[in-house]
């Protein structure tokens, strides 16, 4: 099966399987950029330069086609940048980058856009194959993504209530595999690891939330435990909130697909505010502490902390902000919540 | 602050402060309505309803120039937003927040302050915008209105030979139908605020008001290219420029257009140059240095190196200009959909400021990375290379637009000449 790169959770899966894809998400770890350098700002965040070096590199040869959704400002521009390399020659052979325009404001208008920008996604990767996406194909992706899905509710019910079983660390790395293996082979593994945490004793400690940079690696959680809490959940779309609600399996399957991607899927350009922080807002209350990450990268989230940190003070939930995962104020927080 | 060479630049500074002193008395003695607006905003559906704006870009350069910048965005940074966040287009959501402040000094905020909005209307760009506007929103009490910003994913080359006639080519017309069916929202909700019904021939009318006063620059620029030495200078090219883009097509700002153009007209016939003694072309690449604006005369006399060039002027022709305006509602959105394409990305932005460089003999480039608004510094590097690429020099200057904090303009200066002696 021809690979495809995408490079965020807001590219349709189950389109991509349909259509006869094995998608991955670009997730390359680099410690140097030098391709990328050459085009790309320090503005850009570690992972999108991360992300165009290899798209840059020969590693990429593998790849039919990479899928870019408009889910970030970023992401948008990796796609002009990667168009620009390849016009002006200075790259052997690139992955076809293809945009989707996925909007993520709440409004008449961009609900109407996202989906017709849905159905030419659809129709570009029909192009790419020569061949028409079956409803069928459609419909046991989208089996396929939601028996997935289920897997992965599964694997976080055991990082909720009072006794958690599952450390942030396993889950990060658990949940994440599903962004890069086939979903009916994942599905199978996550089953059978939830079989095995289920046995286990409960994990002691306090439960955290995080918020702020995407946790693509467990890194950040692993910092966090070490200091004898549990991270519980993460509002990004690598942890608690990959798998998100099913797709209807009753409507037409595009349609169904599109709002998945719209309603129930984080991203950056959420707006309004509201809706944005409404996961937040609940899973704040169910925990013992919020840490909120905001490395010297972020430009955007940190519009967003005043108003939550306000949010955590009228609810005198704990909370602590801090720019550095390797912070001192990580341990001393955690020690407070352990002292009640 | 160097000397103001033309008329015009005087005038145009005296309007925008009696301008604005009745926008105030207007809003709090007749409650009348007025926005606050992103600048790549379809400012003309707001102007064919009778609602002044007030452009954000245009505010933060304003408290900039007052030295206030320092002082609110400190303030911003002690509420809890920390400092590696985007500058320019908060600055002004800073001094609202400031003016809550015990013994704050907004009595000094320019001009007495932004008095309270009907609306806050800005285009979803980058990440940030539309949280600096809803947090914005919020403290003021006044409804934002965003309008969605899909990304281009067809760009043809050299645009700006596309844009006046065949703008119906140059974007996907699936961009352009999406903003236009905001603009539709957006018109109703003006409707509601104002009372009244929009009108569509008075929106055909400013547009083509706007197309005579963009010719009119499109005049200014062509001199500049043509005269054997700079007639105007860059600053003054801006404020000139600016004062009538954020009203344009009104009947001042078409004036204002054709007295500017007049002006110039008149130095270059009579040989009167900007900087006698002009040797050196330079391009400012980027948003302007609004708390240094002295910055850009400060070459002239030792190294005749005299500022030409910015996008101020030279995208008003390029970027505003639409002809056929049956639907003039479809135009604007072509107008509006990729101005940050046009200015900030791969390939518009490096191929036109190449384009705009040859045609200004320019000898070398100052381009802007901005330190504080960080989003908005990409495509840099392109156009960097591509200035290179067509043998002009560039030096990147690392500064943010209205932040002077962290800003040595001593430094800088001295920095600056010793590229200038290089080249
Ligand atoms: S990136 Fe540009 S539009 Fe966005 S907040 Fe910064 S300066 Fe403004
Ligand atoms: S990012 Fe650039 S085009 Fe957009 S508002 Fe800021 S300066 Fe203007």
């Amino acid at each position: 099966m021809p690979v495809v790169g995408v490079t965020s959770n807001t590219v349709p899966w189950e389109l991509l399987r349909a259509a006869g894809f094995d998608p991955v998400l670009l997730s390359p770890r680099r410690r140097y950029t030098p391709l990328a350098d050459r085009y790309m700002e320090d503005v850009f965040s570690a992972r999108v330069k991360a992300i165009f070096d290899f798209l840059l590199s020969s590693e990429a040869a593998a790849l039919s086609a990479v899928i870019i959704p408009r889910t970030s400002e970023q992401e948008h521009k990796l796609y002009l940048y990667l168009r620009e390399v390849v016009r002006q020659g200075n790259s052997q052979s690139p992955p076809v980058p293809i945009l989707y325009n996925l909007l993520h404001a709440r409004s008449a208008e961009a609900e109407a856009y996202g989906l017709a920008r849905t159905h030419d996604l659809k129709s570009t990767l029909e192009q790419l194959t020569g061949r028409a996406v079956e409803p069928d194909a459609l419909a046991t992706a989208i089996a396929e993504g939601n028996a997935a899905r289920q897997a992965i509710r599964g694997l976080l019910q055991q990082r909720e209530g009072p006794a958690p079983r599952l450390s942030g660390t396993e889950a990060l790395a658990l949940i994440g595999a599903w962004y890069f293996m086939d979903r009916v082979e994942y599905t199978t593994l996550a089953q059978e690891a939830l079989l095995e945490i289920q046995t286990r004793a409960p994990i002691q400690g306090p439960r955290i939330l995080i918020k702020g940079s995407l946790q693509d690696t467990p890194d950040f959680c692993a910092a966090i435990e070490a200091h004898g809490a549990i991270v519980v959940a993460e509002d990004d779309w690598w942890g608690s909130r990959a798998a998100g609600l099913d797709i209807d399996a009753t409507i037409d399957p595009m349609r169904a697909i599109f709002d998945k991607y719209y309603f129930d899927a984080p991203s950056p350009r959420v707006f309004s505010g509201e809706i944005a922080d409404a996961w937040f807002h609940r899973k704040a209350t169910e925990v013992d502490g919020v840490i909120v990450y905001l490395p010297e990268e972020d430009d955007v989230i940190g519009w967003d902390y005043p108003r939550l940190r306000d949010y955590l003070n009228e609810r005198a939930i704990p909370h602590l902000m801090v720019r550095k995962e390797s912070s001192a104020s990580i341990a001393a927080f955690i020690e407070r919540l352990s002292n009640g | 602050m160097a000397e103001k060479q033309l008329e015009c630049t005087v005038r145009a500074a005296a309007y925008q402060k009696a301008w604005f002193a009745e926008l105030r008395e207007d809003v709090f003695e007749k409650q009348k309505p007025y926005a606050i607006v992103q600048a790549d905003m379809p400012l003309e559906l707001f102007h064919a309803m009778d609602v002044p704006v007030v452009s954000n870009q245009w505010w933060a350069a304003m408290v900039s120039a007052k030295r206030l910048a320092p002082y609110y965005l400190d303030n911003l940074n002690a509420l809890g937003y920390h400092d590696g966040l985007c500058r320019y287009c908060s600055l002004s959501l800073a001094s609202t927040l400031a003016s809550t402040l015990a013994g704050n000094p907004t009595q000094a905020a320019p001009w007495g302050g932004l008095p309270k909005p009907a609306l806050l209307s800005a285009r979803l760009t980058c990440d940030c915008i539309q949280r600096v506007f809803e947090i914005w929103a919020a403290k003021l009490g006044a409804p934002f209105v965003p309008l969605d910003a899909p990304g281009a994913s067809e760009l043809p080359p050299r645009w700006w030979e596309l844009s006046r006639h065949r703008w119906s080519e140059l974007f996907e017309s699936h961009r352009l139908d999406f903003m236009v069916a905001q603009f539709h929202s957006l018109i109703g909700t003006l409707e509601r605020i104002t009372g009244s019904t929009f009108n569509f021939e008075r929106l055909r009318t400013l547009m083509e008001g706007v197309n005579q006063q963009e010719l009119y620059f499109e005049e200014v620029r062509e001199m500049i290219c043509k005269a054997p030495k700079a007639p105007v200078r860059m600053h003054e090219q801006v404020s000139n420029v600016m004062a009538a883009q954020w009203l344009r097509g009104s009947d001042w700002a078409i004036a204002h257009a054709r007295a500017f153009r007049d002006e110039v007209k008149k130095r270059v016939d009579a040989g009167v140059a900007a900087c006698p003694s002009e040797r050196v072309r330079l391009m400012w690449v980027g948003a302007g240095l609004w708390h240094d604006t002295d910055f850009y005369t400060a070459f002239e006399e030792r190294y005749g190196a005299v500022f030409v060039w910015s996008m101020y002027l030279a995208f008003g022709p390029d970027g505003y200009i639409r002809y056929g305006l049956d639907d003039p509602l479809r135009a604007l959105a072509s107008r509006t959909v990729s101005f940050n394409e046009q200015l900030h990305n791969p390939p518009w932005a490096n191929e036109w400021i190449v384009e705009q460089a040859k045609a200004h003999r320019i000898d070398a480039a100052l381009v802007l990375e901005p330190l504080g608004t960080r989003p908005s510094a990409t495509g840099n590097l392109f156009i960097e290379r591509a200035l290179e690429a067509a043998g002009v020099p560039v030096l990147p200057i690392a500064a943010d637009m209205v932040d002077a904090r962290g800003w040595n303009g001593l430094e800088m200066r001295q920095k600056v000449g010793h590229f200038l002696e290089r080249i």
